[in-house]
């Protein structure tokens, strides 16, 4: 195996595009080390990303919209100010993932990449319908995260493009967005469920305009969205009734498989209390800052 | 395999070593440069036993390639010694009986150190986040939270 680190992120880019399939990005390594270490993957040449911090570790806000550099690390969300208000989510998020030592180097460009269940701002990018910037020598193309992700650790992404920025904006209106992850333990642990919500009411307040739920596991192994769930919600009441009604929705809708971590019935019926969790935290607070 | 020298400056002294492409950041720590305070126990991210600062941030060295800390600064154990905060912690470690087999310790104490650096009189619950990356099989941790909330005040021992 080799390790190749170019300058710069142009030298980067060249590099993929002449060496292609063989080369595998490596930013902070917290997955891709474990997994050389543990033979699942061999890769034979390593492009090292991780220096390019001027280029690609920023968060920027113009315009309305959110720009994450993919180098921007867990830590870095945590402490940063303007992810607060409807962006909250994105630092309920960091502030449950791994442990310190981890969030001070894991990048979220390579959560996004490593696309599995066990990635934990997956979902939370998801309901904030979030961008992806890829970059190749020829220049760069922008897909929504929600087309993305193919099979879990599949992307659309070529072999010549890296990930360079993800942006999205706060939901409009009268919303709020939550986050939920259960573990076995607190810290320091992968998701049994995650569960992100952006709700949007109408101006009565009591109707749902617009609902976004996205999961860990829908019915495949990696993140995605709970169409019908939200869908059902879209045009309701947010009553108890509704509520009910939405987490026998999401139990049909969920397609959940059991592993050593928890049972499927054990994990849908997580899901289906955040379900209510979630709809109520979200309702609270945007009826109280109305 | 190609190998490459890369330059490190451990706890202020600089260092020029050879890595190869697989080398991780405990390996020369340990087995090149002889800080041996920096333990390897689960090699995966999840016991913390590795934790060493680079760049004043607390990280796990086995989930770090060598040539990604080229030209950075570590801090191991070793270069804490003298250092008064760490110290204080050792100390109360001691008092407290929070070391049984000791193989958590070091890194306790980095997480400790960096820790005190920030909050001088920090609640359970920081310090239990502060150490949450770091596993100990022996104490059941609350003789490790009482040393950090004790060592973490100035101006005692
Ligand atoms: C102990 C431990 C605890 C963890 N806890 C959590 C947790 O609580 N929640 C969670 O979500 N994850 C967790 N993780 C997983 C991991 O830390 C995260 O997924 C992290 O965000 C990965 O980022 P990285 O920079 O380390 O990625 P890397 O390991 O460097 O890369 C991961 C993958 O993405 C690709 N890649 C990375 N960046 C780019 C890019 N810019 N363009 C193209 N491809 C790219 C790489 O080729 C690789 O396939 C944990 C890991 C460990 C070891």
């Amino acid at each position: 195996m080799e390790l190749y680190s170019p300058p710069d992120l142009g030298g980067a880019l060249r590099f993929i595009e002449h060496e292609d399939k063989h080369v595998t990005v490596i930013a902070s390594g917290t997955d891709l080390i474990p997994r050389i270490r543990k033979r699942q993957v061999a890769p034979s040449i390593l492009l090292d990303i991780s220096s390019f911090k001027e280029d690609l570790r920023y968060i920027r806000q113009s315009g309305g919209v959110t720009r994450l550099g993919a180098l921007t690390t867990v830590a870095d969300l945590q402490e940063s100010p303007v992810l607060d208000g409807r962006l909250s989510i994105v630092r309920e998020a960091a502030e449950l993932f791994g442990a310190p030592q981890i969030r001070n180097v894991a990048t979220v460009g390579g959560n996004i990449c490593s696309a599995s269940s066990s990635e934990d701002l997956i979902p939370v990018f998801m309901v904030l319908g979030a961008q992806l910037k890829l970059l190749s020598a020829k220049g760069a193309r922008t897909v929504p995260l929600t087309d993305f992700l193919v099979g879990k650790r599949e992307t659309s992404m070529s072999p010549s493009e890296i990930l360079a920025e993800i942006s999205f904006e706060p939901p409009a209106g009268h919303s709020w967005t939550a986050y939920e992850k259960m573990g076995r333990r607190n810290m320091l642990i992968i998701a049994l469920v995650n569960e992100a919500l952006s709700l949007t009411m109408e101006d009565d307040l009591l109707t749902i305009h617009s609902a976004r739920l996205a999961l860990n596991r829908v019915t495949g192994k990696i993140p995605a969205m709970a169409v019908r769930t939200s869908e059902f919600l879209n045009g309701r009441k947010a009553t108890d009734e509704t509520i009910a009604e939405a987490q026998k929705v999401l139990a049909a809708e969920l397609a959940l498989t059991g592993d050593f971590r928890a049972s499927a019935s054990y994990r849908t019926e997580l899901a289906q209390a955040y379900l209510k969790r979630l709809i109520q935290r979200c309702h609270r607070k945007i009826e109280g800052s109305s | 395999m190609t190998m490459r020298v890369i330059s490190l400056n451990v706890n202020g002294t600089d260092h020029s070593v050879q890595v190869g492409p697989l080398d991780r950041l405990i390996d020369v720590l340990r087995d090149q440069l002889g800080f041996k305070s920096v333990k390897e126990g689960c090699s995966t991210g999840d016991c913390g036993i590795c934790a060493v600062m680079v760049d004043g941030k607390l990280v796990n060295s086995c989930l770090m390639l060598a040539s990604q800390c080229d030209g950075r600064r570590v801090l191991t154990l070793e270069g804490l010694v003298n250092d008064l905060s760490m110290k204080r912690l050792q100390g109360s470690f001691i008092a407290n009986n929070a070391a049984q087999c000791g193989f958590c310790t070091p890194a306790m104490l980095m997480a400790s150190w960096d820790l005190a650096r920030h909050k001088a009189d920090p609640s359970e619950d920081e310090i239990k986040v502060a150490i949450s990356g770091i596993l100990c099989r022996c104490t059941g941790y609350y003789q490790i939270i009482d040393s950090v909330r004790e060592g973490c005040k100035r101006g005692t021992t």
